[in-house]
């Protein structure tokens, strides 16, 4: 019975030094992680969000990034940047979109906010991507037509030269859809990102202009005001863009009537 | 005419580091505009006289209600070389009616498209000439207040708040005034509307 003690009084005694042996180690990574700066909930996020290079799979490529040329004057250039471009359009598209957030190595030719995050990203049948980033693409991009059209035009652009089979592009916001980007920018459309998207099926003639607007229903009662309005109701001449003429000029198509706004709740 | 300052309200716009908010420069901007557009015989309507913020759709009514109206929106941008104006016209719209003939209010601007873009160079051609730098034609841009927009629309945007003072921006305004006026009376002859509804042209 005595020895029995003896053994436990040693193990307990032995237990001990290896635990002061421990301490200073323990400490020094306490105060090393003290050190570490703590991340945001946008950083943390975006690790979270971003497809990690290395699953992929795909060989090392060249991708083609549009970013702000510098001019002053809403100008884009595309920057080649090597990356490990996955085959599949989607994550190829995170791929580009993410590193396009990232932003270029001069900060000052940013064009979309350094805290905007890509939260998902989906591509329909039809070819059109849809793409959802965090609120601060609309918070934090700066209020203007040229901002907000640079903004725009860097991921059209960007997913043009990188993604071939996307043919539209609807941006969502934190999964909603929005009226504009930061005031201006009409973001209740469909914008077209590449005519000849590759294997797709064919929309509506109508659709095919530059840019396509997301289709409404349009609404049978015309307001009051518009009721006097010198409004023309459009004509199949209207639905292409015509050329103007030299000189007189008025709307194709008899005076008609518009539907009301419509309203959200 | 009918003249759109931009913003107002709760949504001051464009905000410059030294205070400068967009809703309160386009104003003062508007009322240069409309004196220069009287000057030539125009008559003109403004979207917002003070401070108020009416919707996308209520200043665009403002226009569909009149017979021949010309709209103008103004904005002052965050970015941009200061010291230069760029015209924005709305980009390509699909148009489409349905049975009934009725235009789609989201749509409104479609059928006007070609004559807001001869418009729109019209009055860049007159700002490139007085301020340097601006573009030599109008751009093109999907801007949210032109789309609803039942006449020949134009969004007018000059840089930028980001300028150390004001009073930088307030000098550009008679250039800017004088410029849409001379586009708005150039453009007026090719602008022909039809008088009877229903009539051809």
């Amino acid at each position: 019975m005595l020895r029995w003690r003896w053994w436990l009084v040693g193990m307990l005694v032995i237990a001990v030094i290896i635990a002061a042996g421990y301490f200073p180690v323990l400490k020094r990574h306490l105060r090393l992680s003290a050190q570490t700066p703590a991340k945001s909930e946008e950083q943390v996020r975006r690790e979270l969000t971003q497809p990690s290079n290395a699953s992929t799979g795909g060989p090392v490529g060249t991708a083609k990034l549009y970013w702000s040329s510098g001019a002053h004057d809403g100008s884009l250039m595309p920057v080649t940047v090597d990356l490990p471009l996955s085959r599949d359009p989607v994550v190829r598209a995170k791929q580009v979109l993410n590193t396009l957030l990232v932003g270029p190595v001069d900060v000052e030719l940013r064009t979309l906010p350094p805290d905007a995050v890509l939260l998902a990203f989906y591509l329909l049948p039809d070819g059109t991507g849809v793409a959802d980033f965090s609120e601060a693409l609309a918070t934090a991009t700066p209020s203007g037509i040229e901002s907000e059209e640079m903004a725009v035009q860097s991921i059209l652009k960007t997913l043009e030269a990188n993604v071939p089979q996307i043919r539209w592009l609807k941006i969502l916001v934190h999964g909603q859809e929005v009226d504009t980007l930061a005031g201006h920018l009409d973001l209740t459309r469909t914008f077209l990102v590449n005519a000849r998207a590759v294997a797709m099926p064919a929309r509506p003639a109508a659709a095919t202009a530059a840019a396509d607007e997301s289709p409404k229903p349009a609404l049978k009662s015309a307001p009051a005001a518009a009721g006097s309005a010198t409004v023309k109701s459009p004509s199949p001449a209207a639905k292409k863009p015509a050329a103007v003429p030299a000189q007189k000029l008025t709307p194709t198509t008899p005076p008609g009537k518009l539907t009301p706004p419509e309203r959200k709740p | 005419m009918v003249l759109d300052p931009a913003h107002g309200g709760t949504d001051p716009g464009a905000r410059g580091t030294g205070g400068i908010r967009e809703s309160e420069v386009v104003l003062e901007f508007a009322a240069q505009v409309k004196t220069a557009l009287e000057s030539l015989g125009f008559q003109v309507m403004t979207t917002r006289q003070g401070n108020e913020n009416p919707s996308f759709d209520d200043r665009s009514s403002i226009a569909n209600a009149q017979r021949g109206a010309i709209f103008v929106t103004l904005h002052v941008a965050s970015t941009g070389l200061p010291g230069t104006v760029r015209v924005y016209v709305m980009s390509d719209l699909s148009a489409s009616s349905d049975a009934s003939g009725l235009i789609p209010w989201d749509r409104a601007q479609a059928p006007f498209l070609p004559l807001s873009r001869r418009f729109g160079d019209f009055v860049q051609g007159f700002l490139a000439q007085r301020f340097k730098g601006s573009p030599n034609m109008a751009q093109v841009a999907a801007v949210r207040q032109l789309r609803t927009t039942a006449a020949p629309a134009i969004a007018v945007e000059v840089s930028s708040v980001s300028v150390d003072d004001r009073g930088q921006l307030d000098r550009m305004a008679p250039g800017v005034a004088d410029a849409i006026a001379r586009g708005a009376s150039a453009f007026r002859p090719s602008y022909v509307v039809a008088t009877n509804p229903g009539e051809r042209p």
